[in-house]
């Protein structure tokens, strides 16, 4: 293992251990040693999220272990992120995120957010009680190409398959992914509206959000 | 046309081709639980046909078919029902110096109806049943979401008021009086079955900014309940906040007391009430259904053979009870909290909430468990109650310390222990000793609505001074929600 790879590896671990002075430390070692900043949060610190993300998955870790792995990673981020070399930046693939009209609650829609941040997609939160149209207005201003919608109430999770009912009238259906998530929905609700997928948490978000795009999905 | 045929009911009906299992269930009156209101995501509403097991709401008939309801099915219509709660001393005061009136408490998933006799003050007549609602949309936010759909609103209406006229004509012949002796009528209950019992339609509650259609605090036609008088609505704080915790203000004395206290009503929604020197504070939590048993993987809800107290003794055995001492056939949100609360004390589950040798499950009986993602759903609902305990404090910008009282009032409080409240981290730690159960005090609050006319206007005061904290909106929720996940 190259000195590179072992600062990776402890990285990850320390996301993992949920221990954000240790991450600070070293994402410190990686700019001072010279090492790409971009490499360390790819296979450190996105890594050690997907780690804690199987963990969630399992049942061996709750949402505050996973909100502690996410504090670890941003602060290692925030010493890493200036130094991102310009030609590795914008490649991340793009996904609005909200919570549909009507609904206020949005714990569960920031969950995903960091956890599909830290899986690599640039995030575009839009906050909560959005009308389905301002979904799709702000996923063309951004250029997403996906559609994450987040409910915890029966009683508006009919917005969701407005989102989808208007992305066809506008002709915009094919331009992108629709996902879906929160208390009341379920894969069958998901099929049902005609949604690309559902994914039953913040974990499971992040692989159907690349698996929608064809990216590699690890297991 | 095809025949969907409920063998254990000895009930046939013949249905259009598509139709599913539950909408015929339905049509014929055979009684499925459906809390997601056929979401496809409860699992309540298995049944087995042709020796699988299938969900009712996703499974359309195609050919006549041979459906088999299953135990926990028909067990849920045995349901305890609480009907007392704590009350208070209070003068005769009634609309009517002679006659009955009418209580009733209707709770989101059962009813209590009382007459009382308004001469005396005495409850001369009283019995409990399901909420005839609850069949077709088990929480409140299904029954939201169902109301609004087509004529839903009026069967909904209907299968309420119709229930409460059966039970009045058995509680007037047993005591001897016709309906329209009943001159008066006090509605108890949340904001969205106080709609519905009214035939309004809740549809606002439902959807930010949660705004009732009805006030409270007024006289309503009787309609389709046959009573000889107008039926009186407590005012209720908001959407979320309903007539039941006015009922229970009034019960509990919060409005007067010399003492700190916090009033909790433990169910789907947590609502509170914090009472400091005569100024009321409150909210309400959506703690969701895992406290009913529902989506917990043998979850139940109080009825026969649900395992309902559990204990470990000092040489690591344990013990439990079942209700009315049946088989246990799964375990409802009481015996949830109480042994998860023990698992905790005990140590077998830790303080991130994961069982500490790392297991996926704890056997209780050869069938019951409690798995790793019951404890999670189990966090979740604890911890959305505790959030709504420290947001209140913190608006009145007090310590746990500094409450010296705290009541539970509602059926499923009623069961519940109080060491486990504070095993679980449900309720902090200086609130030992000092936690009473109060029992069902949205309809001993209603009594005293009934019998004493100027308590209504008093209370239509006090819920005007309400300061009512809406959670999602504080910037600290999230935080704070996450903060009380643990054990």
């Amino acid at each position: 293992m190259t000195r590179e790879q072992e600062l990776h590896q402890a990285l990850s671990d320390a996301v993992l251990d949920m221990d954000e002075d240790l991450t600070e430390e070293l994402a410190k070692k990686v700019i001072e040693e010279g090492f790409d900043a971009y490499a360390a949060i790819d296979a450190g610190l996105a890594d050690g999220m997907e780690r804690a993300g199987v963990l969630f998955e399992d049942g061996e870790y709750f949402v505050p272990e996973l909100i502690l792995c996410a504090d670890a990673m941003y602060r290692a981020l925030d010493v890493l992120k200036p130094h991102i070399k310009v030609e590795e930046q914008a490649v991340k693939p793009r996904a609005i995120i909200g919570v549909v009209e009507g609904d206020t609650h949005d714990i569960g829609k920031n969950l995903v957010r960091i956890m599909t941040e830290a899986g690599g997609f640039e995030i575009i939160d839009i906050g909560r009680d959005v009308p389905p149209n301002v979904f799709i207005d702000r996923a063309i201003e951004e250029n997403a190409e996906i559609i994450m919608i987040s409910t915890l109430m029966t009683t508006t999770m009919t917005n969701m398959a407005k989102v989808i009912e208007l992305l066809n009238e506008r002709g915009l259906r094919d331009k992108f992914k629709v996902m879906v998530g929160g208390g009341p929905i379920s894969q069958a609700y998901a099929d049902r509206i005609g949604a690309d997928g559902y994914s039953k948490n913040a974990a499971e978000a992040v692989r159907l959000a690349k698996s929608l795009l064809g990216m590699e999905v690890a297991k | 046309m095809v025949k969907a045929i409920f063998v254990n009911e000895g009930i046939e009906i013949e249905v259009p081709l598509g139709t599913t299992i539950m909408e015929a269930a339905r049509l014929c009156e055979v009684y499925l639980e459906s809390p997601c209101n056929g979401t496809g995501t409860c699992g309540k509403c298995e049944v087995s046909v042709n020796d699988e097991i299938v969900l009712a709401c996703e499974t359309e008939l195609l050919i006549d078919t041979e459906i088999h309801t299953l135990m926990n099915q028909a067990q849920n219509r045995s349901l305890q029902i609480l009907s007392s709660g704590r009350s208070f001393q209070y003068d005769l005061k009634p609309m009517f110096d002679s006659g009955y009136g009418l209580v009733v408490d209707i709770g989101t998933t059962t009813l209590v109806v009382s007459l009382v006799n308004l001469t005396t003050g005495e409850e001369e007549a009283s019995e409990s049943l399901l909420n005839p609602q609850a069949q077709y949309a088990q929480d409140v936010l299904s029954r939201i979401q169902l109301a609004g759909e087509g004529d839903s609103l009026d069967t909904l209406y209907f299968a309420l008021t119709d229930a409460l006229n059966d039970v009045l004509m058995r509680l007037s012949a047993e005591i001897g009086i016709s309906n329209d002796d009943i001159k008066d009528a006090v509605y108890s209950g949340n904001t969205t079955m106080l709609h519905l019992a009214v035939r309004k339609d809740p549809t606002s509650l439902g959807k930010y900014p949660y705004t009732p259609a009805l006030t409270g605090g007024r006289y309503q036609e009787a309609d389709s309940l046959r009573i000889g008088g107008d039926i009186y609505l407590p005012p209720f704080i908001s959407a979320f906040v309903g007539a039941d915790i006015t009922s229970g203000i009034l019960a509990s004395g919060l409005s007067h007391t010399a003492e700190t206290t916090l009033f909790i009503d433990i169910g789907t929604n947590g609502e509170m009430v914090l009472a400091m020197n005569g100024e009321l504070v409150a909210t309400s939590t959506a703690a969701g259904p895992a406290f009913e048993g529902m989506n917990i993987s043998q979850g139940m809800r109080a009825s026969k053979g649900a395992i309902d107290r559990f204990q470990f003794n000092d040489d690591g055995t344990f013990i439990y009870s079942t209700i009315n001492n049946a088989p246990a056939v799964g375990i409802c949100g009481s015996g949830l909290l109480d042994a998860i609360g023990e698992l905790v004390r005990v140590g077998i589950i830790g303080k991130t909430g994961r069982f500490s040798d790392k297991s996926k499950e704890f056997h209780i009986t050869e069938n019951v468990a409690i798995t790793q993602n019951d404890i999670r759903q189990l966090q979740l609902a604890k911890g959305a109650v505790r959030t709504g305990i420290d947001a209140m404090l913190m608006a009145r910008n007090i310590s746990p310390d500094d409450i010296e009282r705290v009541e539970i009032a509602g059926s499923f409080g009623y069961h519940l222990k109080e060491s486990s409240l504070l095993d679980l981290k449900m309720l902090p730690e200086s609130f030992r000793g000092k936690v009473s159960f109060v029992g069902n005090t949205s309809h001993s609050g209603g009594a005293a609505l009934l019998l004493n006319t100027d308590l209504r206007a008093q209370m239509e005061k006090v819920v005007k001074s309400v300061q009512a904290i809406e959670l999602a909106d504080d910037d600290d929720f999230q935080k704070m929600f996450i903060n009380s996940l643990g054990f």
